[in-house]
């Protein structure tokens, strides 16, 4: 198999690197600001006026506020069709890019280098205004073209249309696990020989939908929502994307770039049990983060922080709890974990992706982030949660899980880079 | 672990039959399941053709307690995927249940859900928003279904890339098998035709006739205007071939290399050029290890669209045609319409023709629009040993497969 197993050679073409980082969300507007934020312990989470949430029955949202991409985004790159959430991204994707040195990407690059993103709700708070307008008019008019971005694929269409791209890309929609598997799939193309360099992520914006759904499940605090806390109520919706920047090792020496990180495993399971409750025996996301040590090569007791999923529903908590139990054994309540949901929200499916960007901050800037808002103790959740501030311990391998409705769970396990040869 | 991916079953539920037998014959057949649009009123639209799905029982394949739960993309993918799983005579148990998994492909999702949801949303309001419907408005609600109905518990991932969903989810099952993260992954697509979506295609301008002629679905026809919509689901049972062969499982083909690219383009339109698709095409092969001149035949993309079956033809006469090589062109669109996540109905049928050595007819192509060696009117019967499935997508994004007979 010419092309795959050429790459098998170099074992350096086998590991994959974190080059660039990227974010906007409801605490920052980048990296820099994130880190800052994370290590304050930052709370994005107030009254959305994106939509009207006057008939709703909770009005809290982890919204960014004042997001205008035209101030960032250079103005050889046309924002024209392009949703809210496809502007977020490519604001990401922009920072990632410069940060890895690769923006503009170089010519010789582009027929190698992909995108793969992760989605939730792509562009529907655009077609929900053409909806209503559809509705109003009953059917007769509507602004139809603004549908040109409904689907979470346009995104990393407007990404590729935005850098000049020609390699791998695709879109995945896993609900809250999206963001996690794109960069576990990216990592897998690289390894594969299909791209030299990749650009993953996720993103996702708060719409009246989405909004609807989750109060209609019943699953949103309506004040703030307060993982792993006695009184937890609910999970609260947020905004963002998050987009790293991958490249081999070997592709990351060679062009003498500086290395944020390694994707060190990734293991993707489904519970096979309830659309929308979690498995309270937590195999799904039991084997989830089996599945990423494995692929990994490490032991449970090499995970010096665990980037929790952490939604504050009742349900999720409770089984992750169990879930880490399960998988560290004795040592679960050495290990720090934070769920960082607590400052900007449950971002479906942008989640795994921003949290991807977590934990890279974690291991870049050498702190563990807090899960803020654990207002009371809950004897089922007893671990470690990093309730008193970030502190200041600097994590070398970071455990991150993203489960979803549907009964899909995602671990990506991210860390240090280490100059020797891992594996091979 | 590198390991080998063969197919060892299909499952489809297809407008033109469900079943690889009602399917398979009608195609031979070249017959069509495009038709007048009965499911909902297309009055005042300018189109009226469809494809629909109207003999699915989904009761013989799905449990009541699980079905009643279901939406009709859910069941259906439910269904296509206990076929390929029955086919492949894999029974899921405590044992290997952890070893199976999905990687499915929408281009859509349930748009009729969706829309059916936001009219309550905006005319009845958030209160009467029902929340047993919110899980199946997503994506990942067909897997997530089948994996509750079928038992399985590994690898679950859902592709949502318009036209190259599926054929990028056979690709992804695959790459989870070689590096052994699975044992056998059902890996497909699945599109439905809805009032709402398909009026806005019309608005778009995308569905025939978009140009003088009458309405119909004619791939790579002189006289083509334009796709017409179907609907459909279409699943390739993968399995690890050392797995395969210890349980005697005789495999329809092996998925030797893909291949996946992107071109920059309008969002929702066509690249200037077939740059993009042939470097996907290029790569597939590399990745297989073979040349042009010993691909057989080509299960293609092609759907009547102006421009897409212009690009894809360009395409290969660029990559096959200059190289004096020759493969059998066929498309089903003509019979099952355009159903958009369709790569896992034409993988299913490419791997139906390298077991039968018979390359289908496209039906709706009377004219060609080049001198391609496409099928026409009649199958081609002859030994086939390679086979290369392509997908294009409208906003300039490609994935191709290469399937060898065992």
């Amino acid at each position: 198999m010419l092309g795959v197993n050429a790459a098998a050679k170099n074992p350096e073409e086998q590991r994959v690197v974190v080059t660039g980082m990227g974010t906007v969300n409801a605490i920052a507007g980048d990296p820099r600001e994130f880190a800052a934020a994370l290590r304050r312990g930052d709370c994005g989470i107030g009254p959305i006026t994106l939509f009207d949430t006057a008939a709703f029955r909770t009005h809290n949202g982890a919204q960014i506020r004042n997001f205008a991409p035209r101030s960032v985004i250079p103005e050889e790159i046309s924002l024209k069709r392009m949703s809210r959430s496809d502007g977020m991204a490519l604001v990401a994707a922009l920072q990632a890019l410069s940060q890895a040195g690769l923006y503009p990407v170089p010519e010789g690059l582009k027929d190698e280098m992909g995108v793969i993103i992760g989605g939730g709700a792509g562009g529907l708070l655009e077609a929900e205004t053409v909806f209503q307008g559809y509705l109003k008019t009953e059917g007769r008019k509507a602004r139809f073209s603004r549908l040109a971005s409904v689907s979470c694929a346009s995104t990393a269409n407007h990404l590729v249309n935005a850098f000049g791209l020609w390699g791998p890309k695709a879109s995945i929609m896993t609900a809250c696990s999206s963001g996690a598997t794109a960069v576990g799939l990216g990592r897998d193309l690289i390894r594969g020989g299909a791209g030299r360099a990749m650009i993953v992520g996720g993103t996702e914006p708060l719409c009246r939908m989405t909004f609807a759904s989750f109060n209609a499940l019943k699953a949103v605090d309506p004040d703030y929502c307060r993982p792993f806390s006695g009184n937890r109520g609910g999970l609260t919706l947020g905004e963002a994307a998050g987009v790293l920047v991958l490249e081999s090792l070997a592709h990351a020496r060679q062009r003498g770039a500086t290395i944020l990180g390694e994707v060190l495993g990734y293991g993707v399971t489904c519970d096979s049990h309830h659309m929308t409750a979690p498995d309270v025996g937590a195999s799904g996301a039991i084997r989830s983060m089996q599945a990423a040590l494995a692929d990994a090569g490490l032991a449970p007791e090499e995970v010096d922080y665990i980037n929790a999923h952490g939604t504050a529903t009742p349900p999720n908590d409770l089984m992750e709890t169990r879930a880490i139990k399960a998988v560290f054994g004795r040592q679960a309540g050495q290990i720090p974990v934070s769920s960082t949901k607590s400052m900007h929200g449950h971002t479906l499916g942008a989640a795994g992706a921003l949290e991807a960007v977590v934990s890279l901050i974690a291991i870049t800037e050498g702190f563990i982030p807090p899960t803020i808002h654990r207002e009371t103790q809950d004897p089922e959740c007893d671990l470690d949660y990093v309730t008193q501030g970030a502190r200041p311990t600097a994590p070398d391998i970071v455990l991150s899980n993203s489960f979803a409705f549907g009964g899909n769970n995602t671990t990506v396990i991210f860390g240090r880079c280490r100059q020797e040869v891992r594996r091979g | 672990m590198d390991r080998r991916v063969v197919v060892t079953g299909i499952g489809m539920v297809t407008p033109l039959g469900i079943g690889k037998e009602a399917f398979g014959a009608a195609l031979l057949r070249a017959e069509t399941a495009v038709r007048e649009i009965e499911g909902f009123p297309t009055g005042n639209l300018p189109s009226h053709l469809g494809a629909e799905l109207r003999a699915f029982e989904p009761r013989e394949f799905i449990s009541l307690k699980n079905l009643r739960k279901m939406d009709r993309l859910s069941a259906m993918v439910t269904a296509s995927a206990r076929m390929a799983l029955d086919e492949a005579k894999i029974r899921i148990d405590e044992g290997n249940r952890d070893r199976i998994g999905i990687v499915m492909g929408t281009a859509f999702g349930n748009s009729e859900l969706k829309v059916n949801s936001a009219r309550t949303l905006f005319t009845e309001g958030p209160g009467m928003v029902n929340p047993i419907h919110m899980p199946n408005t997503v994506m990942n609600a067909p897997a997530g279904h089948a994996s509750i109905e079928l038992g399985f518990r590994g690898v679950n991932t859902t592709i949502n890339h318009l036209a190259v969903s599926a054929e990028t989810a056979i690709a992804y099952g695959a790459m989870e098998i070689r590096r052994g993260a699975a044992d056998v992954i059902l890996a497909g697509g699945a599109d439905i035709l809805s009032p709402f979506f398909y009026e806005t295609l019309t608005r778009f301008k995308a569905l025939s006739p978009t140009d003088a002629g009458p309405e119909g679905a004619r791939p790579f026809d002189i006289a083509r205007n334009g796709p017409v919509m179907g609907e459909g689901s279409g699943i390739v049972c993968l399995e690890a071939s050392d797995l395969a062969l210890e349980r005697g499982a005789a495999p329809y083909a092996e998925i030797i290399g893909w291949g996946l690219g992107s071109s920059p383009s309008p969002p929702t339109g066509w690249p200037d050029g077939p740059r993009g698709f042939v470097l996907a095409l290029e790569r597939a092969m590399r990745m297989a290890g073979v040349s042009p001149q010993e691909i057989d035949c080509i299960q293609a993309e092609g759907n009547g669209g102006c421009r897409l079956d212009g690009l894809e033809a360009a395409a290969y006469q660029q990559v096959f045609g200059a190289a004096g090589a020759r493969p059998l062109i066929t498309s089903l669109k003509g019979a099952t319409g355009e159903i958009f996540a369709s790569g896992g109905i034409r993988a299913a049928a490419l791997a139906l023709s390298l077991r039968e050595g018979i390359v289908p007819p496209t039906a709706g192509l009377s004219a060609p629009l080049c001198s391609l060696p496409f099928v026409i009117g009649k199958e081609v019967r002859s030994p086939l040993q390679l086979g290369l499935l392509s997908g294009i997508s409208f906003g300039g994004t490609y994935a191709c497969l290469v399937m060898k007979r065992p």
